[in-house]
């Protein structure tokens, strides 16, 4: 009974995952813990919850649910919903501290993008372990005395991961394209929502079959295509369409004004599918609609201290730490993402953005201002 | 008074949060506050506890007093800063980022009052008693907990109006922000729980809104 509720809830948010869904913030005790169990930190993105409590199953352990307001852990941290103050009220009000001998909590490693450890622990005294990205990798990370592997640090979009997107996209379009048609063509509705949920799953399942032109910078081919807003190609495709159909229908001598504004609305939709936000929903390349893209990470080697703890919080290994002399590299540096986390994490502050024009993003404006302010933040750092 | 939700879309914008929320309120909020400070006398120490951008402290500031004003949104304070430099009034002010669950650094019997708007109803459960406690803990004898918040209105004819009135306004802002505010319900009782005693309350015509001044008593430790 317990498990189909968990298959419901599932099925149900992913097709509205689009939407948060806010759990109760708060302690959960998993089995009967003790003292000295471990206590872990997650979102309040509801799905998220449940799929943690579902790892934890059969152990003994703390659960801590910060406020993300209802949204996953690291669109929230990388935002600037889930803050060090989320993380601080969950630590001193939930009642943690009188249940528990130690002070270490595990947040999950994605969280490195919001959350600063040093602030965490002289606000606090407690002390943020990162775990595993996923949530599966837990146990493991807990038997493997709390450290994780480079393949538990690491980011991927399998192919269920790609069919969970792809149905979280096309649901929510085919609801409201359904609505408008439903008005006036009501007979294209059955035609249109297949249309909708084949393109979706088509285009996230080769996914990789593509992603090699999202990937290298010189040439985004994939952001011309899947990108709505740039260098508009999408329109002129569209506006090509409705061009061809009108000259065919011409010379037919069939021409129509109510066929025009049908077809034309039709074609608008499937471009407008094609011109989703693939890159930005995927988990492994920055949306194009977001300036922080075109951003690059700056390593500064004169600071670095090869503390690593970039390499701890990468969710792109795209860094090594050598032991002589003590000194990081970026050697898989084009994998980056510019999530911000080595830059929020390095105590050193070696790491810093530059946007295209060559101004230096200072790491305090990164983690004061997040990456939520739509070029606020540029402004920001004019002034200073 | 149920425009509050619309709070949420001014505060994703700090910089167009003031002008709104004085549209949205038809500057009702601008007498609350006068209300409040009303208590507040010149030499004062006194927290605000969530101040965002700042309009209660600065009014508290002009009475006189030394205000501390925390907030953990970093956007607002920076408007409230430039607002209280506006006024000349910085000498009194102290505007710090921080949240609730840190009130513990702050000293025992420090404040004349601790006051807070718009802010307990964003709390979880556990935060709010746990800033109940700490409010306690930081007053002086005698000291007032002054607060103005969204309510839920107890009887249900008047819920009935302020849901439909409510309800459209959620959607909105949750279409466009994702967030939504919450009212706070029986917050009479828990600051009576928390051992204040009640000065005075006055709750708007729906009840949807609600002004406490309560007093931490004399002499009896908790």
């Amino acid at each position: 009974m317990k498990s189909l509720g968990y298959i419901i809830t599932n099925i149900v948010e992913t097709l509205l995952r689009v939407i948060p869904f806010p759990a109760k913030t708060g302690m959960i005790k998993i089995g009967s813990p003790d003292r000295n169990s471990p206590v872990l930190l997650t979102c309040n993105f509801h799905l998220t919850v449940e799929r943690v409590k579902k790892q934890l199953k059969g152990m003994n352990c703390y659960l801590l649910v910060a406020n993300s307001k209802g949204i996953n852990v690291w669109c929230a941290a990388t935002g600037g919903l889930l803050t060090n103050h989320d993380v601080i009220s969950v630590l001193k009000t939930s009642g943690i501290e009188e249940l528990v001998e130690h002070k270490k909590v595990i947040l999950p490693q994605l969280a490195a993008t919001g959350i600063e450890t040093k602030v965490i622990l002289e606000k606090t005294g407690w002390r943020i372990i990162w775990g595993p990205v996923y949530a599966k990798n837990i146990p493991e990370f807990i038997n493997n005395n709390f450290n994780s592997t480079q393949e538990m640090r690491k980011v991927n979009f399998p192919l269920i991961q790609r069919f969970e997107m792809a149905v979280s996209w096309a649901f929510p379009i085919s609801l409201v394209v359904a609505f408008i048609f439903f008005f006036f063509w009501k007979e294209d509705i059955l035609l249109l929502t297949s249309l909708i949920w084949a393109l979706s799953l088509l285009i996230f399942i080769s996914f990789p079959l593509y992603s090699n032109l999202l990937n290298v910078k010189s040439k985004r081919v994939g952001f011309i295509l899947f990108d709505f807003g740039r260098g508009g190609f999408q329109i002129i495709l569209w506006a090509a369409f409705v061009t061809v159909l009108a000259a065919v229908t011409f010379f037919n001598r069939n021409f129509s004004w109510q066929v025009m504004i049908h077809w034309g609305f039709l074609s608008l939709v499937v471009i407008l599918i094609l011109s989703l936000d693939l890159a930005g929903s995927t988990p492994v390349y920055k949306s194009g609609l977001h300036e922080d893209r075109l951003l690059d990470v700056y390593l500064d080697l004169e600071k670095c201290k090869g503390a690593g703890f970039c390499e701890q919080v990468c969710p792109r290994n795209c860094y090594v730490v050598d032991k002589t002399p003590r000194k990081t590299r970026r050697p898989r540096g084009e994998l980056c993402v510019q999530c911000g986390a080595c830059i929020v994490q390095c105590p050193f502050d070696a790491l810093y953005f530059k946007n295209p024009h060559g101004d230096v993003i200072p790491p305090d404006s990164i983690r004061k201002f997040k990456l939520n302010l739509m070029g606020k933040r540029f402004i920001k750092t004019k002034n200073d | 008074m149920s425009t509050y939700v619309l709070m949420k879309i001014l505060e994703s914008a700090p910089n167009r949060y003031d002008r709104g929320i004085n549209i949205l309120t038809f500057g009702r909020l601008n007498k609350v506050y006068d209300r409040l400070v009303s208590h507040i006398k010149k030499d004062q120490q006194v927290l605000d506890i969530g101040c965002g951008t700042g309009e209660l402290t600065l009014k508290a500031a002009r009475k006189g007093a030394f205000v501390k004003g925390i907030d953990i949104n970093p956007q607002m304070l920076e408007i409230a800063r430039r607002k209280i430099n506006d006024a000349y009034v910085s000498d009194n002010v102290q505007l710090i980022e921080k949240g609730v669950a840190e009130l513990g650094d702050e000293n025992p019997g420090q404040y004349d009052a601790v006051m807070s708007s718009l802010c307990f109803s964003e709390l979880s459960e556990d935060e709010l008693n746990y800033t109940l406690k700490m409010i306690w803990r930081i007053l002086k004898h005698d000291g007032l907990l002054l607060i103005a918040d969204e309510t839920n209105p107890e009887i249900f004819f008047k819920k009935i109006i302020v849901g439909m009135i409510r309800i459209p306004l959620t959607i909105l802002t949750y279409l466009l922000t994702q967030t939504t505010t919450k009212a706070i319900t029986k917050l009479q009782e828990r600051i009576v729980e928390a051992g204040f005693n009640i000065i005075s309350i006055r709750r708007s015509k729906l009840d949807d809104f609600i002004e406490i001044a309560a007093k931490k008593p004399k002499g009896d430790e908790k």
